[in-house]
């Protein structure tokens, strides 16, 4: 029971970790982030919530669970290591997961970024010694991540609502599914005979540590924010719409810096306006609309 | 099985086509990217890459770091706009008492933020590889920082404001995540949970800049 129990565990932490590890691995192609005004964008930065009670919840569960368990281990695994060979075992486990990089650079309909993928698992496996070195990053093949949540977003599926999974961390309902087809689709998972083989297991739990570990100075970022659930969430939002942009080329669509969002929340009825007493926040001209710059060169 | 033989040919060949693609990929040079502003670029290379240095800088003692980057946040940073705009849509609704002690807090708490990860930086280098003008006075500066206790480089993008030769940052961006940004929902949602009560955050925010780093 206990076991099984554990398996259990262990499967979820698998398909965390079958992403995370490659999220948390520094992508090295630069992210679209310009675009024209848009008034819409605050839009945008407003992550659809609609679980926050669940979601919270979970999350408190989760941070639990992590000072409890997750957190001591990854820093005894740290104290014990030195940096470089945490950065082996990084590139090790990066590596491991560029088969299923490369599956979805051929969904995304991406010869090109398939074709890098490709030549960095040929190289690092081999001159670099089963992945422990990015030798591929040297001859300038630069690493980039995908998943099925960047393979449906490039084909145009919204995000849908926010999703905290005890352990797994934040998702959203396309990311959520994503990870499931992650998990099923991995072409290492499915070589090594599943998660549940030695190999499954050893690369499991390797996975899991490293991706903590990688992950520590984000935590650390969390445990002073005012509202860590607030900024878990926001990031999260933030860093898979930029993953999902990567894919489609598209520019973000930035807030006007100095345009204070419309009250959308009737809690902040305005009793006292004041004006701000900082600045006249008329830099620039917010009517002039410059034609969108060229997409970068990166999508296809 | 004499029919796996094509099939694995086949496959070799597939896989020598796209290793070459992905290598002659290499070669192509990146396009350019519209206009570039320079003395914005030059701006953020100087500035950021000087706070780097002095928190690296293991000749001075934590107490001077902490005075230099006081300081350096002023020259690089355009602190009362992101006070501004990290309100979200209670900078609307915030009474002048509430805003002058919220930007005193808000100061003191983002320096203890990031003076408790001093110890995190390690001779770090920052290399501005682009920029691209939203519009005008409005710019985004890439740059890449490696070196130090870095496995990989990371890009990180500035967002800076001004014009001419005077240019102040007032966002940042890593992983596709933008600080300002995610700073502003921290807060917004703080104050959403207080029943759009101000003070609340303001005293949250005094109380933790009292807190030590976690760890």
């Amino acid at each position: 029971m206990i076991v099984r129990t554990a398996t259990t565990v262990l499967l979820l932490l698998a398909v965390a970790g079958a992403t995370s590890a490659h999220a948390g691995a520094t992508s090295e192609t630069p992210i679209p982030v310009v675009a024209a005004p848009d008034a819409a964008a605050d839009m945008a930065q407003t992550a659809y919530d609609p679980l926050e009670g669940f979601n919270r919840g979970s999350y408190a569960f989760s941070m639990g669970l992590d000072r409890a368990v997750f957190r001591p281990i990854t820093h005894g695994y740290m104290a014990v290591t030195p940096t470089p060979v945490r950065h082996r075992v990084s590139a090790f486990v990066y590596n491991l997961g560029e088969p299923s990089t490369f599956v979805n650079d051929v969904l995304q309909g991406k010869p090109k970024r398939a074709g890098k993928t490709t030549a960095r698992f040929a190289i690092n496996s081999t001159v670099g010694v089963l992945g422990l070195f990015d030798v591929a990053a040297g001859m300038g093949i630069r690493s980039h991540d995908a998943d099925f949540g960047q393979t449906f977003g490039r084909y145009g599926v919204k995000p849908g609502p926010y999703l905290y999974v005890p352990i797994l961390g934040p998702l959203n309902f396309r990311d959520g599914v994503g990870r499931v087809f992650d998990f099923f689709t991995d072409p290492i998972g499915l070589a090594g005979q599943g998660w549940s083989s030695p190999f499954g297991i050893t690369r499991l739990v390797t996975q899991t540590i490293d991706t903590r570990a990688n992950a520590d100075l984000a935590f650390r970022a969390l445990d002073q924010a005012v509202d860590p659930y607030a900024t878990a969430r926001s990031a999260y939002g933030q860093h898979r719409e930029a993953l999902i942009r990567e894919a489609t080329g598209q520019v973000q669509e930035l807030p006007d810096f100095d345009d204070v969002p419309a009250t959308t929340d009737p809690v902040a009825a305005p009793s006292e306006t004041s004006t701000p007493a900082t600045e006249s926040a008329t830099s620039a001209p917010a009517s002039s609309e410059p034609a969108p710059p060229p997409a970068p060169s990166e999508p296809q | 099985m004499t029919d796996a033989r094509p099939t694995r040919r086949f496959a070799q060949l597939a896989l020598v086509a796209l290793i070459g693609l992905g290598v002659i990929a290499q070669a192509r040079p990146a396009l350019a990217q519209g206009p570039r502003e320079p003395q914005a670029e030059q701006f953020v290379q100087t500035r950021a890459q000087r706070i780097i240095s002095v928190l690296a800088d293991k000749k001075q003692s934590v107490a001077q770091k902490k005075a230099t980057f006081h300081q350096g946040v002023d020259e690089l940073a355009d602190v009362p706009r992101i006070t501004n705009f990290v309100l979200g849509k209670y900078a609307r609704t915030i009474t002048p008492d509430q805003r002058q002690r919220f930007a005193a807090a808000f100061r003191v708490y983002a320096e203890s933020v990031y003076q408790n990860r001093i110890s995190d930086y390690n001779g770090e280098i920052l290399k501005v590889t682009g920029s691209t003008v939203r519009k005008p006075g409005d710019v985004i500066v890439n740059t890449t920082i490696s070196g130090g206790q870095l496995g990989q480089p990371v890009q990180v993008s500035w967002r800076v404001l001004g014009g001419g030769t005077s240019w102040k940052v007032v966002d940042v961006q890593f992983k596709g995540v933008w600080l300002a940004i995610t700073q502003q929902q921290d807060f917004v949602s703080t104050i959403d949970n207080a029943g759009g009560n101000i003070d609340v955050l303001i005293s949250q925010l005094q109380r933790d800049a009292q807190r030590p780093a976690s760890r």
